[in-house]
């Protein structure tokens, strides 16, 4: 069995998440190859075959170009699986090559299950066992999921070179909002969820991530509802962050929450449900009335 | 010219519960409603209608209950409401659905010609962002994926312009029309009907296009034409956490025990 894997170069670097697909691979035991618009000064610890291509004449994302060398390095290699990153590049990406390729696409793939792939549906609650048909397909990994695998070693380059016109005029970034906050760098964080109410409770949970000494966060419902801003997001959309202390307060745990926070150290989830997948992966569970407990907590804290 | 909607009904998923000995879901009494992030391509294409003049057409693949999602259409000021529907048309994956969803379009755009389709990013019962990106490969038109803001469009130069939702930061790109637009939540709000439009939409026709009408190959539609099938749906297995106290019965006693385990586990400066 045999591997494409697209990584990813953003803004002049190479993502770490490139790693995941070689964790994705390993664990599918499937030979590799990799391909990457990025830049020659920027190459990742792998010893394998690396088609590279030029981020500076190619763009970091012209997805006509892209796909062209794509399409390049999968009649050179032949592989069963063209795998790419569940990220912006890859949602946009990965159906353009499925379609040109006339195959299937696996979307957001959360782990291997015999002969298939696992991926969530309606809202996490579910998972469900989908396998492609005989022959390739194409497959995005969900940030994550996978461990992040560096083998280490020198690529062996294939320099890939594409020309034409895009049929996609690039204009221009708009910078990214000011953060008030890197929850990326924060020990203690304690996250709001759509569990709190209305948006008069996001001071309550400040309040308890105030006495604990942390920042606070959200789940991406509490963010679109504008109770909090995006900077405070955690989760595939928003920040993947790795505190010391987690404490998700009516957090039911979609799954592109739960991949944003579970390399915290110690979860604790604050939740009416006990049924809740948050629980899954919390090391403590609270089953209680967050406008009861949590201000009961934030009191006792302030006493310690 | 038109602007399209393509609109999933689907199975509320915050309502949906897990049927704890079977292990799988429990569809009973759970209420269909229009895919969210569809509900946000439908609202900007009556956005566009009353922008641009533009004539704004619903579409949905589904059974024939899913009338009811294209009548809430027909409430909000959609033109003209279509359903596609056919037996030969179930089972399908994303595959063989946009390969539904792109026959109609080039039916309709034989009538007018089709400016913009507009997709949510992905349904919230299937989650796979690969429909709308299948329609526009098939139909050779642009696409434009994680759209948040619709800047303009030039009729004269025959482009449009959006803003893209990336990881923390927006980029603006320009495409040639036709266009296939995926849309994020953050694009609009959307409205709400009017009863007077709700009393009216009640009285509207929807038009059925089974296969008869779109003579597709069968074996390349519905379940014969999906190169992915699911084997299995399931409940993830739930290794929970320990619980402790009882928050509901004794919050402040909990409180306590909380705190100890804190202080246990050195996460506590005290």
């Amino acid at each position: 069995m045999k591997t494409l894997l697209i990584g990813e170069y953003r803004e002049g670097k190479l993502l770490d998440s490139t790693y995941e697909l070689l964790g994705f691979a390993g664990q599918l035991g499937a030979e590799t190859a990799m391909l990457l618009v990025g830049s020659e000064t920027q190459l990742p610890s792998y010893g394998g075959t690396l088609y590279l291509a030029d981020a500076a004449s190619c763009g970091e994302y012209n997805p006509d170009l892209h796909k062209k060398l794509i399409l390049d390095a999968v009649q050179k290699e032949n592989p069963d699986y063209i795998v790419f990153l569940h990220s912006s590049y890859g949602w946009d990406l990965a159906p353009r090559v499925a379609a040109a390729l006339r195959v299937a696409q696996l979307s957001e793939v959360i782990a291997l299950a015999d002969g298939g792939f696992e991926v969530g549906c309606c809202n996490a609650k579910m998972r469900r066992t989908v396998k492609p048909a005989a022959g390739r397909a194409v497959v995005t990994i969900q940030a994550g999921a996978f461990p992040a695998l560096q083998p280490g070693g020198i690529p062996l380059l294939q320099k890939l070179s594409a020309a034409g016109t895009a049929a996609l005029e690039f204009i221009g970034y708009e910078a990214a909002e000011k953060k008030d906050v890197d929850l990326g760098k924060a020990e203690i964080i304690v996250s709001a969820g759509r569990g709190i109410g209305k948006k008069d409770n996001v001071s309550m949970i400040q309040a308890l991530a105030k006495a604990l000494g942390g920042e606070l966060g959200a789940s991406r419902p509490v963010v679109d509802a504008g109770w909090v801003e995006h900077s405070h997001q955690v989760g595939t959309t928003g920040q993947t962050v790795s505190p010391k202390l987690y404490v998700a307060c009516g957090i039911s745990g979609a799954i592109q929450h739960l991949a944003g926070m579970k390399k915290a150290d110690f979860i604790i989830a604050i939740n009416k449900d006990k049924d809740a997948p948050i629980g899954e992966i919390a090391d403590v569970l609270v089953v209680a009335d967050l406008m009861q407990f949590v201000p009961a907590l934030t009191a006792k804290l302030a006493k310690q | 010219m038109l602007v399209i909607s393509c609109i999933k009904q689907v199975p509320d998923t915050t309502q949906v519960k897990i049927d704890p000995v079977t292990n799988t879901l429990i569809r009973d009494g759970i209420p269909f409603i229009i895919n969210p992030y569809d509900s946000h391509a439908l609202e900007e294409s009556l956005k566009l209608k009353e922008r641009y003049g533009l004539r704004s057409v619903a579409l949905s693949m589904g059974p024939p209950n899913a009338e009811a999602t294209l009548r809430k259409a027909y409430a909000l000021g959609v033109d003209e409401a279509i359903l596609l529907s056919d037996r030969c048309f179930g089972g399908a994956d994303t595959l063989a659905t946009s390969k539904v969803l792109s026959a109609a379009i080039e039916r309709l755009n034989k009538q007018d010609k089709v400016g913009v389709v507009f997709c949510g990013k992905q349904t919230i019962d299937g989650d796979t962002a690969q429909v709308g990106p299948g329609i526009a490969s098939r139909l050779g038109f642009s696409q434009l994926t994680l759209v948040d803001k619709i800047e303009s469009i030039d009729f004269l130069r025959k482009t449009i312009k959006v803003r893209r939702k990336l990881e923390g930061r927006h980029e603006i790109v320009e495409a040639p029309l036709p266009v296939m637009i995926t849309v994020v939540r953050e694009l609009n709000r959307p409205r709400y009907p009017v009863v007077p439009m709700r009393i009216a939409a009640e009285e509207m026709e929807i038009k059925v296009w089974d296969n008869s009408v779109l003579k597709l190959d069968v074996n390349t539609i519905g379940l014969k034409g999906s190169p992915t099938w699911v084997s299995k749906i399931f409940s993830p297995e739930r290794d929970q956490g320990e619980i402790i106290g009882d928050g509901i019965t004794d919050p402040v006693g909990t409180t306590n025990l909380l705190i100890d385990k804190l202080l246990g586990k050195e996460l506590l400066t005290v």
